[in-house]
């Protein structure tokens, strides 16, 4: 077996790319027309519209505050906890997204409704619900996880900056208080409470069998 | 009268040049932002009532100053209070000196001032006369070099007394360097003088506008002069001195508020001196083409047009030019500025002494082959100014 | 011994044993849900049907029935074979029977399988049994459809509190009756039964009663689904994230094997289920020793500290053991009394009884008192090896009461113990405060902590490998469930450790070791010595989950 051998030249530089001067005025002339382009857009008010051509030409420029680049829809922000009807969380407290959290970021403490609620027996809710947000890496589990639309990623907040780590660990009220990007509490999927007619009923005498 | 005229032409020219280094802060920062497709600085706002003035980014620059003159003045421990003081100042004051010598513009003969727009030239110079530079000096553009030439002493002392390691680093890079291209800067010079049989920036600028501009008669010098002014300035590529990946800040590591702002802003008005200094050797200083002290004259291909102007108007024609052309050539600099990267440390200093230094001999010796060859030897007594 | 042929497997049998126990023997599963080898057969989930093929020359057990021709678009007759329970059918010698290979059998179970959740409530992700529930298991293996029933289900009571540790949903209820079966045939007391009939059937208590007594856990081990919950594992964990680890109860000299689930990722114990061994608990455990959990949590000692009464102060295991070996060095020879425990494993006592023979120290031995005895698995000594401490002792050993009356007489002026249980009123414990150097190592505080002078934390039962001998002078290992607490240690360790620093030849570094000393000095001890019970293993492994 014989190898091979490729013979590569070291490139070998010419006077002209020696003299420098060359090469500058190739390089201004770069500089120069990304210059005159980005100053013609400027002084026209023709900067491309990011929203529609993201990769378009010239200034790529967003002004942040006052322009804001809508998220995609299945784009990942802060966590929330969906509403009831009622204001209570939909969550019954099931682990589901804690077991499913590669971060292993979300701790629930699940309770038992208290006697005489209705929905006492049907169903648990978390008595905490808590979020290590520093630990959460958004990768989407706890919402691909959770069987009652509970909990959702489409508030389209990205993590804020604060000061202090305790300030991250977000508590059932701070993620309760999250606002979807469609701009309601709650989930658009429909749910069934426990007295309702459409779901599994309370009593053995409620189906009228 | 003399006094008074000096005073005016001082406080011309320095209010001038110092504006005109907060006005380079915003052209650099909105010039590089063009070039990289951004924005460039634009949030800072006069606020009035509803109104937020932005003057697309310029209000930046007053912000800058504001906050440099609002800023702690922290010193160093440790350090040498009085060197570390001076040191600015030091940097600052040589850069601004400079132009004392540098002639803005054509002549102004008051007398002719009263024959508005019915020019009955004169042909000798009567009645009082004001020159468009500050200072006539006989050593002319020697001066200019022995005033840089102080200015690396600002550097120098800036880095030793700021106590600091990178201080000192950068305190000694910027020394050897402005030291090395000093030596290119003066050599590269001396073809010009010899065409021009002068060096007085004023006889220069005059035997352009008699033969033709000195870029075309000394290109190469115009190439090393120009890169050596650009490394006088310690600016990219030339910024190993502040070499901010290797030594922080270099020598103003330990400086902040306004005696930063006194190193920053000698850096722009160096760069306003040395394209000044370019446009006056090499760019027929305020002269355009076919424009003579009477007004337009253009007397070939058979196109004869003799356009007589007033005087005012040849003057002040010549002042818009000298400032264009500074102009145009402070823009080019920043936009070399923002082109190249930073050369290593070695690369310098090898250009500096092994090409610049042999080519601007090589000049010397061509001007000189060349004078010999169209001129003959030159009279004794012609060299006298 | 006969064989029968299961599918393609020949199956021995002891002459009377059913189909389905002959299979559990051998570890193969045939579905089922009221069938369980520890309780009288029932045959009522029919679920366990298998297809049994006639004796050679006998006539099949054949059934009329219509069944759907798609072609015709009619129902035409067929015949198909009579399935049976393998619950209730007798194994007989050279009888064959298809479970898995039956297609008939397969049609069957996926339908009982359907019927089963027709009124389930499908509310697995709230249901503690999600994750070891037999409906989820034989959905996916036998069912695998959706449901068809577009009525509403029936409804029936949900959170029912039976008892102050059992709460019933009679939705998820298959009433497989395993529940009333463990009342009435573990513990003999009627106190569930069934009431209504068909949909509305659901398990009730007794008039007048509630779950009570010491075995009321055993009918949430049993039941096959949802229904009973334990209300002290309801909803804190969900079964899939525990770890079990193969134990022994320390509740009692019974020593019923169980497995410890415990949590890793939060590292605590959440229940205990009993480990089948036929040879000792069978398949059940009371409810103190289900609870017996607990004690891996509460009352713990996780820190070394110094110094009685108000001098106590916390230190590090290096420099209190240490100032042990000052202690001991101080008493006077023959002065020493050292205390096996009890409640520790053989190993642990093993080192501490070479330790003592190592300083010429006379042994006596720290217990708990008795308690409430049954005959079904309780057993009077609360102490879960105190035969093992006995045997590594030589045979015998003095009491607590013989160290009080010795400390009395002046005859002891320093003390080594394991653990801090005493079997005596704690008033008599006075002659202790005499005594100028006591060094416990404790897993668990106790009265005799208060006299201690240097306490070093031991690790906890469920915290090392160890074993422990029962009643019956079976010596049964157990496994480390967790990491020790704090800064504990394997007590054979930390007495191996205070061995060195006082220069005694205890080299014990490994748990090998000191298994390799216990064999030669105490074989009967070793927990290898006698076989582990019976072919429980095979049995627990059908049984997981049930």
């Amino acid at each position: 077996m014989t190898a091979t051998t490729k013979v590569i030249r070291k490139p070998q530089r010419t006077m002209a790319d020696q003299s420098y001067v060359i090469e500058l005025v190739k390089g201004l002339g770069v500089t120069l027309k990304h210059f005159f382009k980005g100053t013609r857009q400027m002084v026209t008010g023709t900067t491309p519209d990011l929203e529609k051509h993201p990769y378009a030409d010239g200034i790529a420029t967003v002004q942040y505050p006052e322009e804001k680049r809508p998220y995609a829809q299945r784009w990942r922000g802060v966590h929330r906890l969906t509403h009831r009807d009622d204001g209570s969380p939909r969550c019954v407290a099931c682990l589901c997204c804690s077991t499913a959290c590669p971060a292993q970021c979300i701790y629930i403490k699940p309770a038992e409704y208290a006697e005489g609620d209705k929905r006492r027996g049907y169903e648990r809710y978390p008595e905490e619900f808590v979020i290590d947000e520093l630990r959460c890496i958004f990768c989407g589990f706890c919402v691909e996880a959770c069987p009652c639309d509970a909990i959702r990623m489409d508030t389209g907040y990205h993590m804020t900056a604060l000061d202090d780590r305790a300030s991250f660990i977000y508590d059932k009220a701070q993620l309760m208080s999250h606002v979807g990007q469609d701009g309601t509490q709650k989930s658009a999927n429909p749910r069934h409470e426990p007295g309702d007619p459409t779901h599994p009923g309370v009593t053995r005498l409620h189906g009228g069998h | 009268m003399f006094w008074i005229q000096a005073f005016v032409k001082i406080a011309l020219i320095v209010g001038v040049l110092v504006n005109m280094a907060a006005i380079l802060l915003w052209v650099e920062r909105k010039q590089s932002a063009m070039m990289q497709d951004r924005i460039g600085p634009n949030r800072a706002a006069i606020v009035v009532g509803s109104v937020r003035i932005r003057a697309a980014g310029l209000i930046h620059s007053i912000a800058d100053g504001i906050k440099m003159i609002w800023k702690e003045d922290w010193e160093p421990t440790g350090g040498d209070k009085l060197l570390y003081r001076l040191a600015p100042i030091i940097a600052l004051v040589p850069a601004l000196c400079l132009f004392a010598v540098i002639p803005f513009g054509p002549t102004l003969h008051v007398a002719h001032l009263r024959d508005l727009w019915s020019p009955e030239w004169a042909t000798e110079t009567t009645g009082t006369v004001i020159p468009m530079r500050i200072a006539t000096l006989d050593v002319g553009l020697l001066y200019v070099f022995a005033v840089a030439g102080a200015g690396v002493i600002g550097a120098a002392l800036a880095g030793w007394s700021s106590n600091n390691k990178f201080s000192l680093l950068g305190g000694l890079r910027a020394s050897s360097q402005m030291v090395s291209y000093e030596v290119a800067m003066g050599l590269s010079l001396v073809g010009s003088f010899m065409i021009y049989q002068s060096v007085q920036p004023g006889d220069m600028v005059n035997w352009q506008m008699q033969h033709c501009w000195g870029i075309f008669v000394q290109p190469l010098a115009f190439i090393l002069f120009a890169t050596s002014a650009i490394a006088e300035t310690k600016r990219v590529p030339f910024d190993v001195p502040e070499g901010e990946s290797e030594v922080v800040a270099g020598y103003f590591t330990e400086y902040a508020g306004l005696k930063f702002g006194m190193f920053a802003s000698g850096e722009l008005v160096e760069v306003c001196t040395s394209s000044a200094l370019l446009v006056v050797v090499f760019l027929g200083g305020w002269q355009l083409p076919f424009v003579q002290n009477t007004g337009l004259e253009f007397h070939y291909l058979g196109i004869d047009v003799s356009w007589h102007w007033a005087h005012i108007v040849v003057v002040l024609v010549g002042l818009l030019t000298f400032i264009v052309k500074v102009l145009v050539l402070v823009f080019l600099q920043l936009q070399i500025r923002w082109t190249l990267p930073r050369f290593r440390y070695d690369q310098i200093m090898m250009l500096g002494w092994k090409i610049l230094l042999p080519l601007a001999l090589l000049n010397v010796l061509l001007t000189g082959f060349g004078i010999l060859f169209f001129n003959g030897l030159p009279t004794p007594g012609a060299m006298t100014p | 011994m006969p064989n029968f042929k299961l599918d393609d497997r020949e199956i021995p049998f002891e002459k009377g044993e059913t189909i389905i126990k002959a299979a559990w023997r051998v570890g193969v599963e045939i579905p089922h849900y009221c069938w369980h080898p520890g309780l009288s057969v029932a045959a009522n989930c029919r679920m366990c049907l298998v297809e049994i093929e006639p004796a050679p020359g006998g006539r099949a057990m054949m059934l009329d029935i219509m069944k759907w021709d798609a072609a015709k678009n009619d129902y035409v007759p067929d015949r198909k074979p009579k399935l049976q329970p393998a619950c209730q059918v007798q194994a007989v010698d050279g009888m064959v029977v298809r479970s898995t290979t039956s297609k008939h059998a397969a049609e069957a179970r996926a339908h009982v399988q359907e019927f089963l959740l027709v009124n389930h409530p499908v509310d697995c992700p709230i249901c503690d049994q999600a994750g070891e529930c037999k409906l989820q298991d034989y959905w996916m293996s036998e069912q695998r459809t959706f449901k068809r029933m577009r009525d509403e289900p029936v409804h029936k009571p949900k959170g029912v509190v039976f008892g102050d540790t059992i709460v019933y949903d009679a939705e998820r209820c298959i009433t497989c009756t395993r529940c009333i079966r463990v009342c009435d045939e573990l513990v003999g007391d009627h106190m569930l039964d069934l009431r209504e009939r068909g949909n509305r059937n659901e398990v009730v208590l007794a008039p007048g009663r509630k779950l009570e007594g010491d075995y009321t856990l055993m009918t949430e081990h049993v039941c096959p689904v949802g229904a009973l919950t334990s209300s002290h594992f309801r909803f804190k964990a969900r079964v899939w994230t525990l770890k079990e680890t193969a134990t022994v109860c320390p509740g009692c000299a019974t020593g019923c094997n169980m497995y410890l689930d415990v949590d890793p990722r939060e590292q605590r114990a959440y229940r205990n289920r009993p480990r089948d061994n036929e040879a000792v608990n069978r398949f059940w455990m009371c409810d103190d020793g289900m609870m017996s959990y607990l004690r891996e949590h509460e009352g713990r000692v996780v820190k070394a500290r110094l110094g009685r009464d108000g001098g106590r102060e916390d230190s590090k295991v290096p420099a209190a053991l240490d100032r042990a070996a000052e202690a001991i060095a101080k008493v006077p020879a023959g002065k020493l009394a050292v205390l096996l425990g009890a409640q520790f494993s053989t190993e642990d006592n093993l080192v501490l009884a070479a330790f003592a023979k190592a300083v010429g120290a006379s042994v006596y031995l720290t217990a708990k008192a008795p308690w409430r005895a049954d005959k079904i698995l309780r057993h009077a000594d609360q102490n879960p090896n105190r035969a093992g401490a006995t045997a590594v002792a030589g045979g015998s050993v003095g009491s607590l009461q013989d160290l009080l009356a010795a400390a009395a007489a002046g005859q002891v002026q320093g003390i080594v113990g394991l653990g801090a249980d005493v079997d005596v009123d704690a008033n008599a414990l006075a002659p202790l405060s005499r005594i100028g150097e006591v060094v416990l190592f404790l897993s668990h505080e106790g009265p005799l902590a208060r006299f201690a002078t240097v306490v070093l934390p031991a690790a906890s039962w469920a915290e090392a490998d160890g074993s422990f001998v029962n009643a019956k002078r079976l010596a049964q290992p157990f496994k480390r469930a967790l990491p020790p607490k704090g800064d504990a240690l394997p007590a054979w360790d930390l007495i191996a450790r205070l061995g060195r620093a006082m220069n005694l030849d205890l080299s014990y570094t490994k748990l090998r070791e000191v298994r390799a000393a216990l064999l030669a000095q105490a074989p009967e001890a070793h927990p290898d010595s006698r076989p582990m019970a019976v072919s429980a293993d095979a049995g627990a492994q059908a049984q997981k989950g049930a």
